[in-house]
């Protein structure tokens, strides 16, 4: 069944494209090490050659004898090392070049290098973020809706509030309290702000499938919970559990870089996010540096087109009457 | 009756889901921040040390409960304190001012984007074999991947950098007096670009949902009846398939209004329109504590209303809904 | 075309245009109806009848076409007609009735309102005019006047059924197609409305194709019987003689496949197999797979028709055309 529902992702077209971009960028983030032409953050290499070493001459500095077959001596002896040390400054501010393809920053550093380590942040945020988010909504969907009663109905109750609680402001407000800095920090805040919304998605099919005949039958043949529920059910909410990772994963990468850009997260780490931030502080808008917050914010946007064509391949196949002609 | 009964109990127990988070997420965070914060102010006024105590609940020999009712009384008192930022302003001024703004921009630019967006999804579906309802769907895809804020800053970069067609930012021209027809057409020229931001950026979801409840609604067996009674296509497409289709999509529209808000708030920000959420920016920014939470209250009671709102109207539009309640 | 004769139906095909091709789910069908006449077409699932009854209307869309055939209707070419030109006749002539189980009322209009639009669609009257147009109908299928104003969720399965039947007559067409009216209904109240359908006929002299694929239902009331198996009529006559002397396998498996509720008790029969696929359909008769009395012959070629009297014919190689059997 796995196995069918991947054949058919791979061969549409949508799912695929998706699929292209999205490895495209884990690429980028994996080799971020050997494509990166600079350091992120430097803004300037140094090369340090050694021309010279001249040793001076040996001084004896003290002389013990404690018997006539002991010696010790203290020697010094001066070393001169003559140095020649390039720097090469990175220009301001300055637009796309041969040298630097994203231009640089205020300060100088290369852009380009930024977005390429930047995109592992970014993914590993993301996709950490939605993993954990999806785990959690899952858990609490097949608990909730399997189980139902009181536990179901606390359940919902906690989803159904916290849905309509705004997830931006509570994000804001979590994160402002915050001081401890890091990443792990900016991942739990989100996945604590965006778990209603699959949580209640989820639930919603599994209420639905347990009411199907199948399941029916299961549980009146005596099966195990565990076995009705991982075998029985979940293989038949893999396109959903799919889509809701995407979701969440998506989420995750646009509120990594809301934070970030607000100034909540953590601004001493690269990611797409902080790119835009500092970008802001430094008014590169108002300077015509468009270059800054460009190449951000497109990728952003391819990462969440990839996701969404993902995501609109499996409407289409769990959905037939979506499906084109 | 069972349905309106229960979606106001939701409201009710989500504000006050919503008033206790503000109250013990300050008491509850890693890393003190209180104190972090008054070992930076060095040079402020009592009174305002006084109002970061009070807001985290520390050195005070009151127990918590005791805190926390005082805490309720205020806020129905309509008392948040005092702003740190604008000291000694008190908080619920500095909303007083700054909500109007935000209600007219966001407020009317979520409705604009829902109704352009339901009409365009529903032309999607309807046509859906021609190639400009693939193209629209395609690129409001892309569009509504990129992060609101980003958009704004293009906007602006566009069409108040290099082509100073619209302002910069700012609600209206400062240097034009608040009332008549000048400063009616100042504001309206400075909501503009906040306001396509919000727009283009949100109505992608609409057109997307409406695109696909219509195209279920398109294969019902009812629809089938409707074509064979010979009905005109007018009434087919809206009280048989649109009205059909907009059920669910309200539901959608509720549920994300949440997101469409912090999208909003955003796009304030950067275009630093004087409104909640360019004050909320300014907040963190600050440290203003009292500020920022009352800001949160503002906006949970904000969504928290127009979910119920919404609710309601699907109940006004559903008869299944009026009698048995989902 | 006499004037007793409201439908002729000649070599129809239609079915589903796919990837792999087309799965022809109508394969060359005739038959025609006369005026006032109960016409019962029975067949199993995915024999083709739906794709029929909706093909009649011009209600197949999406990749389900008609791609070749004839169909005449009070004198007309109606399968050359354009949608404005079916919409005249929709509803008026020719209408349907849909099965209860499927979701055929909208939820969010009350019966009332589904009742009087078909009205409107059609004709110029007021709204009181067709509110009592609307009553009357109801009445007619023992649904009481205080239901006017309900939404369907709030009406039984038998009463939307009564409901859609209701709607099939408001016009007085002189067809009505009824798609499995009483599946998924419980048999007294399949009963029911067997009967009512019956009085309703008597009072207003329409013709009838009701489609089934539970044949015990049409055997008492049918004029004439068309079997269907796999896209193609196979058997055709007047229901006594089908009935009484079955002549295809197929229908004779079929008639032993209910008990009767007087007489001895035997033991039944079913039919193993199943049908086949109509996207490559077999190239000889499509039931020899499943036939016990299959010859050499029905792997290969079609069998012609053989017509045992003017109103009784099959397409069966145990019967050539002349009438001496081959088996």
């Amino acid at each position: 069944m796995l196995g069918d529902v991947f054949k058919l992702f791979i061969e549409n077209k949508k799912a695929a494209l998706g699929l292209c971009i999205l490895l495209f960028f884990i690429t980028v983030a994996i080799l971020a090490p050997v494509i990166a032409p600079y350091d992120p953050k430097a803004n300037k290499i140094e090369t340090i050659e050694v021309i010279e070493t001249e040793r001076g001459r040996n001084i004896t500095v003290e002389r013990e004898n404690s018997d006539e077959f002991n010696e010790k001596r203290i020697y010094s002896q001066t070393v001169t090392t003559t140095y020649e040390k390039n720097t090469k400054k990175f220009p301001l501010n300055s637009p796309p070049t041969s040298e630097h393809f994203f231009g640089t920053a205020h300060s100088g550093q290369d852009l380009f290098s930024q977005v390429i380590w930047g995109t592992r942040i970014t993914l590993m945020v993301g996709l950490v973020t939605g993993l954990f988010t999806t785990i959690l909504a899952l858990t609490l969907a097949l608990v909730s809706g399997y189980f139902g009663g009181i536990v179901d109905d606390i359940i919902s109750l906690f989803t159904n509030v916290f849905l309509v609680i705004p997830s931006l402001p509570l994000m804001i407000v979590i994160a402002a309290y915050i001081t401890v800095k890091g990443v792990f920090p900016i991942v739990l805040i989100l996945a604590l702000t965006s778990w209603p919304w699959p949580t209640r998605l989820l639930r919603s099919q599994v209420v639905s499938l347990k009411n199907r005949d199948f399941i029916r039958v299961s549980k009146s043949l005596g099966e195990k919970h565990s076995y009705i529920i991982f075998r029985e059910m979940l293989p038949n909410m893999i396109s959903l559990v799919m889509a809701s990772f995407f979701q969440s994963t998506m989420g995750a990468i646009m509120g990594e870089a809301t934070l970030e850009f607000i100034g909540l997260g953590n601004v001493s780490i690269v990611s797409w996010g902080t790119v835009l931030y500092w970008a802001q502080t430094n008014g590169a808008l108002l300077s015509g540096a468009w270059w800054w917050f460009l190449p951000p914010g497109i990728c952003i946007a391819l990462i969440g087109t990839s996701f969404a064509l993902m995501n609109f391949a499996i409407d289409e196949i769990s959905n037939p009457k979506l499906r084109k002609r | 009756m069972k349905y309106f009964a229960r979606k106001i109990g939701l409201l009710l127990f989500a504000l006050f889901v919503a008033v206790t988070l503000n109250f013990f997420i300050p008491r509850m965070m890693p890393g003190d921040p209180a104190s972090d914060l008054i070992d930076k102010m060095q040079g402020v006024p009592p009174e305002a040390l006084e109002s970061i105590k009070v807001a985290f609940g520390i050195n005070t020999e009151d127990p918590i409960i005791n805190q926390y009712g005082k805490y309720l009384l205020n806020i129905l008192k309509g008392d948040f304190g005092i702003s740190l930022s604008r000291f000694p302003t008190p908080v619920s001024d500095v909303l007083k001012v700054a909500i109007p703004w935000t209600l007219g921009l966001i407020g009317l630019s979520t409705i604009i984007s829902f109704l352009i967006g339901t009409v365009i999804g529903i032309g999607c579906a309807w046509n859906r074999n021609k190639s400009a309802a693939t193209f629209t769907v395609g690129f409001f895809i892309f569009i509504r991947s990129f992060p609101y804020f980003w958009l704004g800053l293009l906007f602006i970069y566009l069409f108040a950098f290099k082509m100073p067609v619209l302002p910069i930012g700012g609600s209206y021209s400062p240097y034009i007096p608040k009332e008549g027809l000048d400063y009616f057409i100042s504001v309206i020229k400075h909501a503009i670009l906040p306001a396509s931001t919000i727009i283009i950026s949100s109505m992608g979801a609409w057109i997307l949902t409406m695109r696909n409840n219509m195209i279920n609604v398109l294969a019902e067996d009812y629809i089938t009846v409707a074509l064979a009674k010979g009905l005109p296509l007018k009434r087919i497409k809206g009280l048989y398939a649109a009205k059909n289709a907009m059920l669910p999509s309200i539901t959608g529209f509720a549920m994300s209004l949440g997101f469409v808000v912090g999208g909003g708030l955003l796009t304030e920000m950067v275009f630093g329109y004087p409104g909640v959420g360019l004050m909320l920016f300014q907040a963190i920014q600050a440290k203003d504590y009292a500020l920022m939470q009352a800001i949160f209250l503002f906006i949970s009671a904000a969504v928290l209303i127009a979910n119920f709102i919404a609710d309601v109207a699907i109940m006004l539009l559903d008869p299944r809904v009026r009698d048995g309640g989902k | 075309m006499n004037d007793k004769r409201i439908l002729n139906v000649s070599n129809l095909v239609a079915g589903y245009e796919i990837k792999k091709g087309f799965v022809k789910a109508v394969d060359e069908v005739s038959f025609t109806l006369d005026k006032g006449e109960f016409l019962g077409i029975a067949g199993e699932s995915g024999c083709g009848k739906s794709t029929l009854a909706y093909g009649l209307m011009k209600l197949l869309k999406d990749n389900a076409v008609i791609k070749s055939g004839s169909i005449n209707f009070n004198g007309q070419d109606i399968q050359a007609y354009s949608n404005e030109q079916m919409n005249q006749i929709r509803w008026v002539d020719m209408s349907m009735v849909f099965q209860s189980a499927m979701n055929a009322l909208n939820p969010v209009l009350t019966i009332g309102e589904q009742l009087t639009d078909g009205i409107f669609a059609h004709k110029d009257v007021s709204k009181e005019e067709a509110k009592n147009r609307a009553l009357e109908v109801l009445k007619l299928v023992d649904i009481s006047a205080d239901r006017f104003d309900a939404y369907p969720h709030q009406l039984s399965g038998g009463m939307k059924q009564r409901v859609m039947i209701a709607m099939g007559l408001i016009l007085q067409p002189d067809l009505i197609i009824m798609d499995e009216p009483t599946t998924a209904l419980d048999v007294v109240v399949q009963r029911t409305i067997i009967e009512k359908i019956q009085d309703l006929r008597k009072k207003f002299g329409f013709s009838v194709i009701f489609i089934t694929h539970d044949l015990s239902l049409l055997v008492e009331i049918s004029d004439k019987l068309a079997i269907m198996y796999a896209g193609k009529i196979i058997e055709y006559g007047n229901a006594n003689e089908v009935f009484l002397h079955s002549l295809h396998p197929y229908t004779k498996g079929l008639m032993n496949s209910f008990p009767s509720l007087t007489g001895p008790i035997k033991r039944m029969g079913g039919i193993e197999g199943k049908p086949p696929d109509l996207l490559n359909p077999p190239k000889g008769c499509r039931f020899a797979p499943r036939c016990d009395k299959s010859l050499d012959i029905c792997f290969k070629e079609y069998p012609e028709t053989y017509s045992k009297s003017e109103n009784h014919w099959v397409d069966c190689h145990l019967y050539n055309k002349d009438g001496n059997s081959n088996g």
